[in-house]
């Protein structure tokens, strides 16, 4: 026991002493890497750990897969520092070697962890060698030929080892390197590299199975300045487009000229009669516009002749259909002055309105009849015409003895003072002239279109309807002083102008009349009015072939059927037979009709 | 007493695994679909005279696919390893080597280091493959029918294991048709395995894939020196000056 105790102390105290001092067993080595380089030798390396601070020596030991037997590491030298080779007879191949390192020092030992290796599995080669790299010319090009040895340790004609070669290639400036397999063969050959660049190759091999060697030494290569034909070539082409470029913008300038005029053909100008083209370029362009301003045109002074819109339609004696009764308050001022651009019907419907509407303003406005007349003329003119064909809406056209609709607006080119009329004249004219046909054809009082005698002018001063057309003068000759009297005929019918008779009477037939024929009829009798003259109202003044009585019957029944305006004819023959002018009608040929009647809608166009 | 039809299908089979180029890959693909892996089939001759006796292949053409099938078998072998371990590590076992014997040795010593290659002769160098080559028929079959047993074994590495096995049958074969054109009729004595290899009965799961992972470990190693074996004996037998080596 006191043995045991001292020992137990001096133990103690030797360890304070040799921590003290700083010395202690060695630290546990460790096993690195085996490695055999043709799988006939192998070596192995072992780190060793803490010394202790004393001189401590290392034994590897290995024990073999199937054995218990404890070798001790035959060569410590040959593979240099803490490092332990196996020649030949004592490696044994597809056998587990169980390895391991002891580290002894005069204060203890330590084992390292046991290693199992097979020397199959742990082959690296050595690196190639005699790695040379030439340039080859060829026709495509230059390009460099690798080739190398293999490491002479191992065996691979007998085929113990099969080696797997690999190279790499970079200039020197590259970050990375560009690799390449070889396979078994022992040369390469790289192509697409820069021409005159140096170029650096390595080498390395392997066993199909085992571990990559390392690389060889660098071996330098630099490739010949040449070009490559491919870019040659594209020189080539380059330099051949260009000179052609040139050539063809060398011909455009000289035919400069008529290369513009091909490809700019000059922009014709502008072929307006009347058109400046200076003045446009001064930048006035009211002065332009004014230029192109035909006088007279549109007809500013004949729409208030032209004022169909005027009709006043009138159910009874209250009920006034204003059309447009804003112009025909204006329109009524300037009545006087207006010429009657009459289109036929428009313009009789108009005149009638103006002239009844106007009855207060109406005397004394004896200066202005000859235009009325005049225009009335034309427009009376144009009626005839209207038959042939119907004239379009605002289209004057200026006619020469031959009856248009809007003749009126051409031949009288005064300027009138009622420009506001043209708008407001024409559209509502035309528009509401069926309206107004529609309302007025109940009335069938024969009157509407008589131009009475200025006597009896006061009867019809208190229309029930509005009466259209009562006034057509056809009177192509010329214009008789027109008959003031406003024959305002309180029916609304329409007067078809059938025919005209040589002695330029024009045969009209009442539109209402639903038995009425297109054409040829004869009429003869009690349906249809000879047109008298035209007054310088623009009032048709038909004959009256009945007698007496029919016009006061005529008279009487405007009275009594002032509310109705309806088409249907009294049974009597002074009926006014109403006719309208159709468009296809012949107009060669009007028969003077009974009672005077002028259907005004018939020389409206039929819109 | 050789079979001539089994030559005849050992040579179509060598025939047929030595189209496979070295990738591995496509040839184990190849092989793998091909249905003609085990059953045997008629060989097609160039010169065909009579039924079997005048087909030959040359011995140059034989030990090259003989080399080939080789190492296809090695890199299959190596390939199924590195499966079993990674089916091991999802399986949570560390199977490290065990100590001791695992590989079970050999009832004919096989030669162990190049030393000893170098003085066998060809005989032993074919002999050695022969044995090696029939002991392991065997157990393949047996690991590959337990890996089927398992229940989240790779099916790439089952049917490299069912590969290998019926790979391992016709390089037999082709060994022996090498050993009757290299040593003659009748070189080869063969020697009939005394007794089949103990067959272990698994007591536990873990014993099993013990026992398989042992078994490819082990074959993987075989499948190398039967390479290696091949090789040399390639080399002696085509380029004799070369191989002076040995």
């Amino acid at each position: 026991m006191r043995n045991s105790g001292a020992v137990l102390i001096l133990t103690f105290i030797a360890k304070l002493i040799s921590q003290a001092a700083g010395v202690s067993p060695p630290g546990k080595p460790r096993l690195t890497s085996c490695r055999s380089p043709e799988k006939e030798t192998f070596t192995c390396w072992w780190e060793p750990g803490d010394d202790g601070g004393l001189p401590t020596t290392y034994a590897l030991y290995y024990r073999l897969e199937n054995s218990e037997t404890v070798y001790e590491c035959p060569d410590y030298r040959t593979a240099g520092e803490n490092s332990c080779f196996f020649n030949k007879n004592d490696t044994s191949l597809w056998v587990n070697y169980n390895i391991t390192v002891v580290a002894t020092n005069a204060l203890g030992k330590n084992i390292s962890d046991p290693v199992e290796v097979d020397v199959v599995y742990i082959v690296q080669p050595n690196t190639p060698e005699n790695v040379t790299a030439v340039v080859v010319h060829d026709d495509q090009g230059p390009f460099v030929r690798v080739s190398w040895e293999k490491p002479r340790t191992a065996d691979t004609r007998s085929g113990w080892i099969t080696l797997l070669y690999q190279l790499r290639v970079k200039q020197e400036k590259d970050k990375e390197w560009e690799e390449y397999d070889a396979g078994m063969q022992k040369y390469y050959n790289v192509f697409s590299l820069h021409p005159d660049k140096e170029y650096m190759v390595q080498v390395r091999c392997k066993p199909d199975h085992g571990f990559w060697s390392k690389w060889t030494q660098t071996t330098y290569v630099k490739m010949p300045n040449y070009i490559p034909r491919e870019r040659s070539l594209w020189i080539m082409i380059t330099i051949f487009s260009v000179f052609i470029v040139l050539i063809l913008t060398w011909t455009l300038n000289v035919k400069r000229k008529s290369v513009k005029l091909c490809l700019l053909p000059p922009v014709p100008g502008p072929k307006i009669k009347g058109f400046d083209k200076q003045l446009l370029k001064s930048g006035k362009s009211e002065e332009v516009f004014n230029s192109l301003v035909i006088k007279g045109f549109p007809p500013t002074t004949d729409y208030v002749d032209l004022m169909v819109e005027y009709l006043e339609v009138y159910d009874n004696e209250e009920q006034e259909l204003v059309l447009d009764g804003k112009d025909l308050s204006e329109d009524c001022m300037k009545s006087k002055s207006l010429s009657d651009s009459d289109s036929g019907r428009g313009s009789c419907d108009s005149r009638t309105l103006l002239l009844e509407k106007c009855m207060e303003g109406r005397e004394g406005s004896g200066s202005d009849r000859h235009q009325y007349s005049q225009h009335g003329e034309t427009s009376w003119a144009s009626s005839e015409s209207s038959e042939s064909q119907g004239p379009e809406p605002g289209s004057p056209e200026s006619t020469d003895g031959r009856v248009k609709t809007w003749p009126v607006v051409f031949s009288s080119p005064q300027p009138q003072p009622h420009h506001h009329y043209q708008n407001g004249a024409v559209k509502p004219a035309y528009h509401s002239v069926p309206e107004i046909l529609s309302h007025l054809s109940p009335l069938a009082t024969p009157s509407n279109y008589h131009q009475l005698p200025p006597q009896q002018e006061g009867r019809f001063s208190k229309p029930a309807c509005r009466h259209s057309q009562s006034y057509n003068q056809f009177n192509l000759d010329g214009v008789n002083p027109p008959v003031p009297g406003v024959s305002q005929s309180h029916s609304l019918e329409y007067v078809e102008v059938q025919t005209v008779d040589p002695q330029n009477m024009l045969l009209l037939r009442p539109l209402s009349d639903p038995n009425r024929e297109p054409e040829g009829s004869d009429y003869a009798g009690e349906d249809y009015s000879r047109v008298k003259e035209v007054t310088s109202n623009n009032i048709l003044l038909l004959q009256r072939e009945m007698s007496h009585q029919c016009m006061n019957d005529y008279n009487q029944d405007l009275d009594s059927q002032a509310d109705q305006c309806t088409t249907q004819q009294p049974p009597h023959p002074c009926k006014p037979a109403i006719h309208q002018l159709n468009s296809g009608m012949p107009q060669e040929v009007m028969r003077v009709m009974g009672n005077g009647y002028v259907d005004s809608t018939v020389l409206m166009p039929t819109y | 007493m050789i079979n001539i039809q089994a030559v005849k299908s050992a040579n179509e089979h060598l025939l047929l695994s030595s189209y496979c180029p070295e990738v591995l890959q496509v040839c184990v693909a190849f092989v793998l679909c091909s249905p003609q892996a085990v059953t045997g089939s008629p060989v097609d001759c160039p010169d065909q005279d009579t039924a079997g006796t005048s087909c030959t292949i040359s011995l140059e053409k034989l030990l090259e696919r003989a080399v080939q099938h080789a190492e296809l078998i090695y890199r299959v072998s190596e390939e199924s390893k590195l499966l079993f371990d990674e089916m091991l590590i999802s399986f949570g076992m560390n199977l490290h080597v065990p100590e001791g014997t695992m590989c079970a040795p050999k009832t004919v010593p096989v030669p162990m280091s190049k030393s000893e290659i170098q003085q066998i002769s060809d005989k032993w160098i074919l002999h050695s493959v022969l044995i090696l080559a029939q002991f392991w028929i065997d157990p393949l079959v047996d690991v590959q029918t337990s890996l089927e047993n398992y229940e989240n074994a790779p099916s790439a590495l089952v049917n490299r294991s069912k590969w290998m096995s019926s790979k391992l049958m016709s390089l037999e074969q082709g060994i022996l048709v090498l050993s009757r054109q290299i040593l003659g009729e009748g070189g080869l004595a063969l020697e009939v395995p005394e007794e089949t290899p103990e067959r272990f009965v698994s007591s536990s799961s873990f014993e099993t894939v013990r026992r398989d992972y042992s078994a490819i470990y082990c074959f993987r190693k075989d499948a190398h020196k039967m390479q290696t074996f091949l090789k040399l004996l390639k080399c002696r037998q085509i380029d004799k000056e070369n191989c002076t080596f040995f």
